[in-house]
């Protein structure tokens, strides 16, 4: 499977040197919204205040006590880093057409996106969502910092399974029930569901303050509507709906519009969230996708 | 419309198992989906109609394997044609001894009365219409084939005539399978056909009998045996096949002088053995009725009485039983001879004979004229000598099955042990037979000429007074028939009509026949001529070597026998020798290959509609 490719050690060295950007900056001055005596945990220094009591006496600077017999704080830079959390959609739709290996896509750029921001020690995980029994099914790695870590992934992303509807709105608030520090979120997904569905899960991940990317993933056939000519009873995999189909070349060109359609609509839909929006159309051009695609997420050497 | 193999209709079979496919094919495989947000504005169009909406495909296959399974089934057309639209006739004429008999009135032929009325079919033919005129006798020949129009039809029924021999059935048969493709065929003969000869020609177009000829007095020469000069009373048989008395005058000449001559009343369909005789001197001698009849061929027999010189014969053989029989047997022949017999151990070969017999021995050193080898010694291991009929192997017990006079033997004859010959080419077997547990048939006896020396050889061995035994009547047939060849002037044959005769001849060698028609014969490289007398009559065969006088004999009970009634078979339609008007045709045609090609295009065009599909959508999905 496609996966497997993303440990093998020239995949990763293509990602070597490769930085997740964000327009947010990475620092930010402690206790500005911290209530209490809270210190930046930095090392750098960043300021002097005047003493005032509760504060740390750790933080005292004796030698200006010794020289202006002022009792000063020193302050520090608080180093803060990025949590980047990848939603993996493994709804049934990753697995259909079982030749387009979907999922497989959607794991190997996770985790590529995963290494690449293990490259700035910015804890990574990896969050695999899909409906089930009415409700979400959450599968979450641990964060990981280091790239010595990356291959921590590895089982998780080897046993991932498909399967259950495509629910992303419930997925992501799931997610915001953590109540972690807004991060980076990069949703990679098919999208097929109803754009109220993407919208409102988009909206509420910007509303908890992360930096939101997109990653529409779709398979080779899928995407071309390329399928054998004939009469057809076509199954949607995820509600079990049965429709007959005459596959033709009136049938692909109409699938073709409806692809382009509805990537269409989910891209500007981002485009006016400020959300980072990059098309992932077939596994065969993943060389491709992560060389056109990945600066658009604002990958950057 | 009809079918020639209505059986290999099964092959049809295979359209069930198209239609089998193709109904498989309309249940509509289910094929999963991610989405079907992406399909639904592709509906199946037209599923109400789904059972029949069968694609071009299906029908393309379904007239290919329809058109295979009817060209397999061998479809054809019944073609309604008008009469006389290259409407094709074939003239078939029986062309045995009986088409030449006379009739008392006009004195005409029954072939003459055949010819009229082919004339007249001819005539009455629409313009456009073809012949084929063909005839048989001994055998079956065209005389102008098909696609003649009606004046070289008219040519070829001049050049028709009646041959001194019986209509074979087998040549009947022959002639009307040559006959088969023509729309009508009209057989002239003055007998009905056999009905088994018709069925096995499988005619298609419609057969018209005319029989010719009406039923006519005949007296003929069954046989003549000229008996032995100054010794025995010859024979003539004569046979009258006329259902009352007739008068025959009979007449037998010997050396060109009358021996015989009385007038004789044969009682209805019986025969008259006429003794006469002795005759004063051998040679020549002829017997003819001069009583006019229907059929002239038969009316003269020619036979050949020994020579009263004396003659020198040399048996040779170890076994003195064998020696006396032989002797006794050479005697029989021609009391004339002066006969030696010897044990080849002893004899001393510087003597010249005429006729040597050896039995069973080496026949180097023998100086004779002509030689008649039996049980010839099969080579020594390790002889070079060559030999002049080669032995190839020796057999313990052997049946004679043919014989050349006789025909295939209707009971074998159980003989003794005998030698398997590899005869010369210049030889000619006359006997044939098997050896008991093999299938494959060698020659029993054989005669031809050694350069200008007659040869004759007997395969079989003779001991234990074989030659006599009243059992085995046909060994000593045989083997008198060869004494008689090798002892028979050089330039007078008398052979039957119908027979190869084998003659020796020269360069430039020429045929006259009995009525004085004159041909080249080509020798073989042994100088030998051959040719088949189909006239009664003598037939003289000159080169540059001395001329040879062939008389050919004529007689055949059933084809002599002129009294049978004039009626029809079942197969006539009209018994009259009157043209039927050709009526409407139904011609047979075979479309198979209109069928082929029609099959063939339809996969051609499946094929195409196959390639678009692959350019449309991809190789890997058509």
């Amino acid at each position: 499977m496609l996966e497997a490719r993303a440990f093998e050690p020239e995949f990763l060295h293509k990602l070597d040197g490769l930085v997740l950007g964000t327009r947010r900056a990475r620092t930010r001055r402690a206790g500005q919204r911290i209530i209490g005596r809270h210190q930046g945990g930095g090392i750098e220094p960043e300021n002097f205040r005047e003493y005032s009591p509760g504060d740390d006496l750790r933080f005292l600077d004796w030698n200006a006590f010794a020289r202006f017999d002022e009792l000063t704080i020193r302050t520090f830079r608080a180093e803060r880093q990025l949590e980047i959390t990848i939603m993996v959609d493994a709804s049934a739709s990753m697995a259909v057409p079982v030749d387009d290996d979907k999922l497989g896509l959607a794991l190997t750029l996770g985790a590529g996106l995963a290494f690449i921001g293990m490259n700035e020690n910015d804890p990574v995980r990896l969050v695999a969502f899909a409906g089930r029994h009415g409700g979400t099914r959450l599968e979450t790695t641990p964060f990981r910092r280091r790239r010595e870590t990356y291959a921590d992934f590895r089982p998780f992303v080897s046993a991932l399974k498909s399967g259950g509807p495509t629910r992303i709105s419930a997925a992501v608030g799931d997610l915001l029930h953590e109540r972690r520090a807004p991060g980076i979120v990069i949703v990679i997904s098919d999208f097929l569901v109803s754009p109220g569905d993407y919208e409102e899960a988009l909206d509420r991940l910007l509303g908890a303050r992360h930096e939101v990317k997109v990653l529409h993933v779709m398979g080779d056939r899928e995407s071309t509507g390329n399928y054998p000519p004939g009469n057809y009873r076509v199954r949607d995999c995820e509600s079990g709906e049965l429709r007959d189909v005459v596959f033709g070349p009136a049938a692909a060109a109409a699938c073709r519009a409806r692809i382009a359609d509805h990537a269409a609509g989910l891209s500007a839909f981002c485009s006016r969230r400020g959300v980072m929006y990059a098309p992932a159309f077939g596994a065969s051009h993943l060389d491709e996708i992560m060389a056109r695609e990945f600066p658009r997420l604002g990958v950057i050497s | 419309v009809g079918l020639l193999n209505p059986l290999n209709l099964l092959y049809a079979l295979s359209l069930a198992a198209l239609v089998a496919i193709y109904l498989r094919a309309l249940s509509r495989p289910t094929l999963e989906v991610s989405s079907l947000m992406l399909f639904e504005e592709v509906p199946a169009p037209a599923a109400k109609s789904r059972l029949l909406r069968i694609d071009r495909f299906f029908w393309l296959e379904a007239l290919a394997l329809g058109a295979i399974t009817l060209a397999v089934a061998g479809l054809y057309l019944h073609v309604n044609q008008p009469a006389g639209t290259n409407h094709r006739h074939a003239l078939v004429f029986d062309l045995g001894a009986a088409m030449g008999a006379t009739t008392e009135n006009r004195g005409s032929s029954r072939l003459d009365d055949a010819r009229r009325a082919a004339t007249q079919i001819i005539a009455n033919a629409p313009p456009g219409d073809r012949f084929t005129v063909s005839g048989y006798a001994l055998e079956a020949e065209t005389f102008r084939a098909a696609g003649s129009g009606p004046q070289e039809a008219r040519d070829a029924l001049a050049t028709l005539a009646p041959a001194a021999v019986a209509a074979r059935p087998a040549a009947l048969r022959a002639a009307l399978m040559r006959a088969r493709a023509a729309d009508q065929i009209d057989l002239f003969a003055d007998r009905p056909p056999p009905a088994a000869a018709i069925d096995d020609a499988g005619l298609v177009g419609r057969l018209n009998f005319h029989q010719v000829g009406a039923p006519a007095p005949n007296l003929a020469i069954v046989s003549l045996d000229a008996g032995v000069p100054r010794s025995t009373v010859g024979r003539c048989v004569v046979r009258n096949f006329s259902n009352r008395p007739q008068y025959c005058d009979l007449v037998i000449e010997a050396g060109g002088r009358e021996v015989f001559h009385s007038m004789l009343i044969a009682e209805p369909r019986a025969e008259i053995v006429v003794p006469f005789g002795p005759l004063p001197a051998g040679g020549l001698v002829k017997a003819r009725i001069a009583t006019p009849d229907a059929l002239a061929a038969d009316n003269q027999r020619w036979a050949l009485a020994p020579s009263i010189a004396h003659a020198h014969a040399l048996v040779l053989s170890r076994d003195a039983a064998v020696r006396d029989d032989l002797a006794r047997i050479v005697l029989a022949i021609n009391p004339n001879f002066l006969v030696t017999a010897a044990d080849p151990d002893s004899f001393k070969r510087s003597q010249h004979f005429d006729l040597a017999i050896i039995h069973d021995s080496p026949d180097q050193g023998v100086n004779a004229d002509s030689r008649l080898l039996i049980f010839p010694e099969p080579p020594l291991d390790g002889s070079k000598r060559s030999q002049l009929v080669p032995v190839t192997r020796s057999v313990a017990l052997v049946e004679l099955q043919e014989r050349a006079d006789a025909g295939t033997l209707s009971t074998p004859v159980m003989l003794g042990p005998a030698r398997v010959l590899a005869p010369p080419t210049w030889m000619e077997p006359i006997a044939r037979g098997v050896s008991v547990g093999e299938h494959q048939s060698f020659p029993l006896g054989a005669y031809g000429f050694d350069g200008n020396a007659p040869v004759g050889v007997i395969a079989f061995d003779v001991r234990d007074h074989l030659l006599l035994d009243p059992d085995r009547m046909d060994a000593l047939v045989l083997a008198i028939d060869l004494l008689h060849r090798l002892v028979a002037p050089r330039d007078v044959l008398i052979e039957p009509t119908g027979s190869f005769v084998t003659v020796a001849a020269g360069a430039h060698a020429r045929l006259i026949a009995p009525d004085g028609t004159t041909r080249a014969l080509v020798p073989d490289q042994w100088g030998a001529v051959r040719f088949r007398p189909l006239q009664s009559g003598r037939y003289l065969v000159t080169s540059n070597a001395p001329a040879v006088a062939v008389y050919a004999n004529y007689y055949d009970a059933g084809e002599s026998d002129l009294s049978a009634p004039a009626t029809a078979s079942a197969t006539s339609s009209s018994p009259s020798p009157v043209a039927t008007p050709a009526p409407s045709r139904l011609s047979v045609r075979p479309i198979a290959i209109p069928l082929v090609i029609l099959a063939l295009l339809a996969l051609l065009g499946e094929s195409l509609m196959l390639a678009q599909r692959a350019i449309c959508w991809r190789a890997s999905h058509v």
